[in-house]
């Protein structure tokens, strides 16, 4: 890829952000038909929102591999997890979380899988905690790192408010998901069968107004959103026909006045992506 | 004498993995270091087809005490026969009243029975290791996560017995904040036509009960 088409790249990707009105806006992608990576603020920090769900995926399959747990163990649900602020308990509540089938278990089981599948498909802040007071950020971490993934900084589950306001909070950066989204996808994230697991997950995904809504319909996308007051963010592996796939990330921050627009921005960037990519096949 | 629901086994007769893991007749600590000695005589279930069909009372079966997750040891929730103390049978007992009494029903959570002393959670002697004590997360409609809920739960279970273990109310240790934990305190049943105690420890070595405190955890020699 020249100079040239980067720059001009990178420059409509700053655009898109500008006239949306947002604060910060970061891409990063890595294409396997071109085996090229490419960023625009690729390497800057941002609150990670749900999108930390993929690298606790990652973490909690590594367990797996290592043979903690099976994907049919069972886990109780119970919704009190300890903040990692203060050491005091705290709840999920149900009217914020975008998935009931989790609380509707609460007293009962279910298995690591259905939980993790949840965790991603739906974004359940219930099952994602079940499964880091589970697994145990320590044993995320040192998933994460046998996959040799950098940019991504996993302090604790969501929801933990007191947390938040003392600033503890996962961190990404558009790389560090990338290089999270990679072993997913090369079947090298512990195993082949385990990753297949992991994409098979990522397709199902529920919520597709960003990456997803930026490529052509008969694009396959699998992919992971997430949004707080502050951020919005899409992290995703786009399959087209007749070409390799390619692993993208969009990362947005906004100031909390702003609150349309957003998933568009993501779509808009995803667009820019897939047109840029689209181009240079034709080349 | 009324039928037993099951076979009774003496623990100390079990193979030693079995052994390690649930400490027939053994001493664990509470939180505050007082020795409680463990039960040893326990109802075998040979399935869960057994632990589903069984009744331990009218509305409570053998499965609701033996619902565990992945923090019980491996052998323990995968493998069968499992085991129960046999004092589980007064908890159902006393839950059939509670049952009665509120008219509708009363749901055990998982973990929320009889827990081993290899469950990740018997941190220390909890009369879950005795199986007398019942996490309950639901009754009827009420969910037991809130306050006022709990203590009214309390108020009922404190009426029906005297000397029933409630947990206070609160997120502190030694309370409970989303369930209402009662238990019969540390309670152990010796079935008629048991085998007994030897006439002094140590005369028949067939048949010892260790006098010696192991940490909880202390089941490396089990494998996982």
């Amino acid at each position: 890829m020249t100079t040239a088409t980067k720059d001009a790249l990178q420059e409509r990707v700053a655009r898109i952000g500008e006239e949306a009105g947002a604060a910060k806006v970061a891409c990063a992608y890595y294409d396997y038909e071109t085996r090229e990576s490419w960023d625009y603020r690729g390497d800057e920090w941002f609150h990670a929102a749900s999108t930390i769900k993929v690298p606790i995926l990652v973490g909690v399959f590594g367990t797996v591999h290592r043979e903690g747990y099976t994907l049919d163990s069972r886990v109780h649900v119970r919704n009190r997890f300890i903040s990692t602020a203060d050491g005091e308990p705290f709840r999920v509540e149900s009217g914020r979380d975008a998935n009931s089938v989790v609380h509707q278990h609460l007293g009962k089981t279910m298995k690591v899988g259905e939980l993790a599948y949840h965790m991603i498909v739906t974004s359940s802040n219930l099952a994602t905690n079940l499964l880091v007071d589970l697994v145990g950020i320590e044993e995320i971490r040192a998933g994460l790192n046998e996959l040799g993934v950098t940019g991504v900084d996993v302090h604790r589950g969501v929801e933990d408010e007191r947390a938040w306001e003392r600033g503890i909070n996962n961190l990404v950066t558009a790389r560090g998901l990338v290089s999270v989204l990679r072993p997913i996808e090369e079947g090298t994230a512990f195993s082949v069968e385990l990753s297949a697991k992991m994409l098979e997950i990522l397709h199902d995904q529920e919520f597709r107004s960003g990456i997803p809504a930026g490529v052509p319909d008969s694009a396959k996308v699998a992919n992971k959103t997430g949004e707080i007051s502050t951020v919005a963010h899409d992290a995703a592996i786009v399959y087209l026909a007749g070409r390799k796939p390619y692993a993208v990330v969009v990362l947005t921050q906004w100031e909390r006045s702003v609150t349309g627009g957003r998933s568009d921005t993501i779509a808009r960037v995803s667009r820019a992506v897939y047109e840029h990519l689209s181009a240079r096949d034709r080349a | 004498m009324a039928e037993l629901p099951l076979p009774v086994v003496d623990g100390l007769k079990l193979d030693p993995a079995m052994r390690a893991l649930l400490r027939p007749g053994e001493l664990l600590k509470e939180r505050d270091g007082t020795l409680r000695r463990l039960p040893r005589y326990f109802y075998e279930v040979p399935s869960w087809e057994v632990a589903l069909e069984t009744r331990l009372a009218p509305n409570f079966q053998v499965w609701e005490f033996l619902n565990v997750d992945v923090r019980e040891h491996e052998r323990l929730r995968s493998d069968w026969p499992r085991y129960l103390p046999c004092a589980v049978s007064l908890l159902a007992a006393f839950l059939e009243l509670l049952r009665r009494e509120v008219g509708t029903y009363v749901h055990i959570s998982a973990n929320g029975g009889y827990r081993s002393p290899a469950h990740r959670l018997s941190t220390h002697a909890s009369a879950h290791c005795w199986g007398t004590a019942a996490n309950i997360y639901r009754v009827g409609d009420d969910w037991l996560d809130g306050e006022r809920t709990v203590r009214r739960y309390t108020r009922v279970v404190e009426k029906l017995m005297t000397g029933v273990y409630v947990r206070p109310w609160g997120k502190g240790v030694g309370e409970a904040d989303d369930h209402l934990h009662l238990d019969l305190g540390w309670t152990v049943v010796i079935p008629h036509g048991t085998t007994g105690e030897p006439e002094r420890r140590g005369d028949d070595v067939t048949d010892p009960v260790p006098d010696e405190v192991r940490d909880v955890n202390d089941t490396a020699d089990v494998g996982a």
